[in-house]
């Protein structure tokens, strides 16, 4: 409890730390001669205390980026610091140590255990790292995303916004550096949607936690702080303070800017060539 | 429909694997046996010797029929559970059940036939190493000379094709009658009460167990070796009775561990919820292990007691006590083999389904090691509830057939034979259980959970 309290103040003091730092990620998929970029090169850096939305068109490679950020993928090539500590590790059992120290993750398919009721959904993760497990720190986030009522329930009794908020608690309860969310909103009504979102702003507004969401929703992308764009693999585009109208314009136009960029780029090259 | 089935057959053999090699062996056993009927109608043949073959050929052939029914069905019907979404998607096609039955039976059938027929030369081998095992105990004169004949191909290729085919209608009526969401959501969180069906037929097959036990142990007292012929099939019967009952014993053995398990930390933690959720797929694969451990125990120890009892009687084994030795012997090879296949075909595709489930447990923060640590915790309890209620079930064939034969309860036999028995179930179930996880999470968490 004390080491976590100062966690917690550590965290609170010092909000402008560097929560998580990508430094030329590569993923390259595929066998030789039939090789896909997926992320060519991307660099970010991140806040502590940021919400942040990539967004991107169908395979530009955002989720992909989520992935090698979260230690889910390793990357071809760079590097990934998530609180100042590098994501390394050889096999599958250390990204997974490295995981449940530092990251929380919550998915478009929630993906909550079938067999588990909701609270030992959420302590779940606690239990695995072999961290006492403080049922009272569980309980109260649970209250927070509005299930305090619902602790025994099997995910399958719960509607999808509600699975959705116990996969929050459940990311949220190992007190992680950063919390990454893949469409979180993806599988869910406006209503569900927004309540979601509203969650995860809370995470960020009110407990200083970091967050970064992969979506191709506009409205969802609007409840972040800043919006990064992302275009075959790269990074093209960064936008503060989105509204939803300013982040569906930009990406309906994102496909044409490319196409600019790239003709440039192509223009450079052939002019150096010549 | 039937040109769909040929092409899943080509295109998808891996899915046919355990079908196929139950079908395979099974025409191979039938086949060896059947052999003996062309044997016993060659020219030289004449009395002991040709009644000899014959009941070799047609109890051991009786009991093939049932096993390999038995084994196709559970091969089948996991292999059609496994495809629910492929079923899906010719539902939603526009494939009628009639049509998809039409395709599973074809396919059953068609496999059945390849399986007959290349199952024919190991055959001829088995018959003339059977024929040579009757040669050496003198049950059949040596100048009796092995024939593989018409009865032996008609019959492998007949009831491997009959049996295979009422299999898959079994399966096929089963598979097509539910729809698929609803056998998905069951799947998921299988805590479905045993029947009413189930809990009559499992206390019918118990009552009949019991029924052969007192008739063994008052009826045929001081008979001498005809009391095998009611205390043989105690076990089977006794066995199938307590395998229909395994939802409940293995709730009540889920209550009764959870206590200990939960000590053990997050593995134990969650096997104790798995098995809670799960007790259908847990009751399916505790099954092949109680059915193997009961006739394996009720029939080596009852053929010990049997020669415990020759040889205190000071006389030499005649012809016939030989002949019911091999049989023994042989069926008990039967089952074991038969057994062990649906115990790997269960353990395999119950994995298999939860590939997910490994998934999402991984990205909850578990390690590859843990999620093999409760998978290895939960084969623990599924061999030792399995074997506890194989030997419970065999105990209705040894007692009372040591009370009838020579006024003791206890049987006689090594307690390594049991031992061993023990041990081959424990092998089967935790080598195989570790094998199909450590296939399931070399998949990446990530796609592993993709729906």
């Amino acid at each position: 409890m004390s080491r976590n309290k100062a966690v917690d103040q550590a965290g609170a003091s010092a909000p402008h730390g560097e929560a998580l730092r990508l430094e030329g990620v590569r993923r390259v998929y595929g066998a030789e001669g039939n090789q896909v970029t997926a992320l060519d090169g991307v660099s970010v850096s991140l806040p502590a205390g940021s919400f942040t939305a990539v967004m991107g068109p169908s395979g530009s490679g955002k989720s992909t980026l989520l992935q090698c950020a979260a230690g889910l993928d390793r990357p071809t090539g760079g590097r990934v610091f998530v609180d100042g500590a590098e994501l390394a590790g050889d096999n599958e059992a250390a990204l997974t140590r490295f995981r449940r120290q530092r990251i929380g993750f919550v998915f478009q398919q929630f993906n909550l255990l079938p067999t588990l009721t909701v609270m030992q959904n959420v302590t779940l993760p606690l239990k695995l790292a072999g961290r006492k497990v403080d049922r009272r720190h569980a309980r109260a986030i649970l209250e927070r995303v509005g299930l305090g009522e619902r602790l025994d329930h099997l995910p399958a009794e719960l509607s999808g916004g509600q699975q959705q908020r116990v996969a929050i608690a459940r990311a949220l309860v190992t007190r992680p550096r950063v919390v990454f969310g893949d469409e979180p909103t993806g599988a869910l009504d406006t209503r569900s949607a927004r309540d979601v979102l509203g969650l995860l702003q809370e995470a960020v507004r009110v407990y200083g936690q970091t967050v970064v969401m992969v979506t191709h929703d506009p409205v969802a992308a609007s409840y972040a702080d800043s919006v990064l764009f992302l275009a075959d693999g790269r990074i093209v585009g960064h936008q503060p303070q989105p509204t939803a109208e300013a982040v569906a314009e930009r990406m309906t136009h994102l496909a044409d800017e490319v196409e600019r960029q790239r003709a440039a780029a192509g223009a450079n090259m052939a002019g150096a060539n010549r | 429909m039937i040109g769909l089935a040929f092409r899943s057959l080509r295109k998808r053999a891996g899915a046919f694997v355990a079908s196929f090699l139950s079908m395979f062996l099974g025409a191979t056993i039938l086949m060896a046996f059947a052999s003996m009927l062309d044997t016993a109608n060659g020219d030289n043949v004449t009395g002991t010797a040709k009644s000899t073959l014959t009941t070799m050929a047609s109890v051991v052939g009786g009991w093939g029929l049932l096993l390999v029914v038995f084994a196709v069905t559970s091969t089948l019907t996991l292999s059609v559970r496994q495809r629910a979404a492929e079923m899906a998607l010719l539902k939603s096609i526009g494939a009628t059940p009639a049509q998809l039955g039409r395709m599973i039976v074809g396919e059953a059938a068609g496999l059945a036939v390849v399986a007959a027929l290349l199952a024919i030369a190991p055959a001829v081998l088995a018959g003339r190493a059977l024929l040579g095992l009757l040669h050496d105990t003198h049950q059949v004169p040596g100048e009796v000379s092995y024939s593989f004949g018409p009865i032996a191909v008609a019959m492998g290729l007949g009831i491997t094709f009959v049996s295979a085919t009422l299999a898959a209608l079994l399966t096929a009526r089963r598979a097509t009658r539910v729809r698929v969401t609803e056998s998905l959501m069951a799947a998921s969180t299988g805590t479905a009460k045993p029947s009413r069906k189930r809990l009559v037929f499992a206390g019918l097959f118990l009552l009949l167990a019991l029924d052969e036990a007192i008739v063994t142990c008052t009826l045929m007292r001081d008979k001498g070796s005809d009391a095998m012929a009611t205390s043989g099939q105690a076990d089977i019967l006794a066995a199938i009775g307590l395998a229909l009952l395994s939802p409940l014993i293995m709730r009540r053995v889920t209550g009764l561990l959870a206590g200990p398990l939960r000590m053990l930390g997050a593995t134990g933690d969650l096997a104790v919820t798995n098995m809670r959720r799960r007790t259908g797929a847990m009751a399916a694969a505790v099954t092949p292990i109680i059915l193997f451990t009961a006739t394996a125990v009720g029939t080596l120890f009852l053929q010990a007691t049997e020669n415990a009892a020759t040889r205190a009687a000071g006389v030499a084994k005649t012809a016939d006590q030989k002949g019911i030795e091999t049989l023994n012997l042989v069926v008990i090879g039967m089952v074991v083999l038969f057994t062990a296949i649906m115990l790997v075909n269960t353990l395999v595709a119950a994995t298999a389904h939860r590939r997910r489930e490994f998934g999402q447990t991984r990205l909850a923060g578990a390690t590859p090691r843990q999620v093999l640590g409760t998978v290895a915790l939960e084969s623990v309890i599924l061999t030792v509830t399995g074997v506890a209620c194989g030997t419970v079930a065999a105990v209705f064939t040894i007692v009372p057939f040591g009370i009838a034969r020579k006024d003791s309860p206890t049987p006689d036999g090594s307690v390594w034979t049991y031992l061993a028995v023990v041990a081959l179930a424990a092998v089967l179930t935790g080598a195989t259980a570790y094998g199909a996880t450590r296939r399931a999470l070399r998949t990446p968490a990530v796609n592993a959970v993709m729906p």
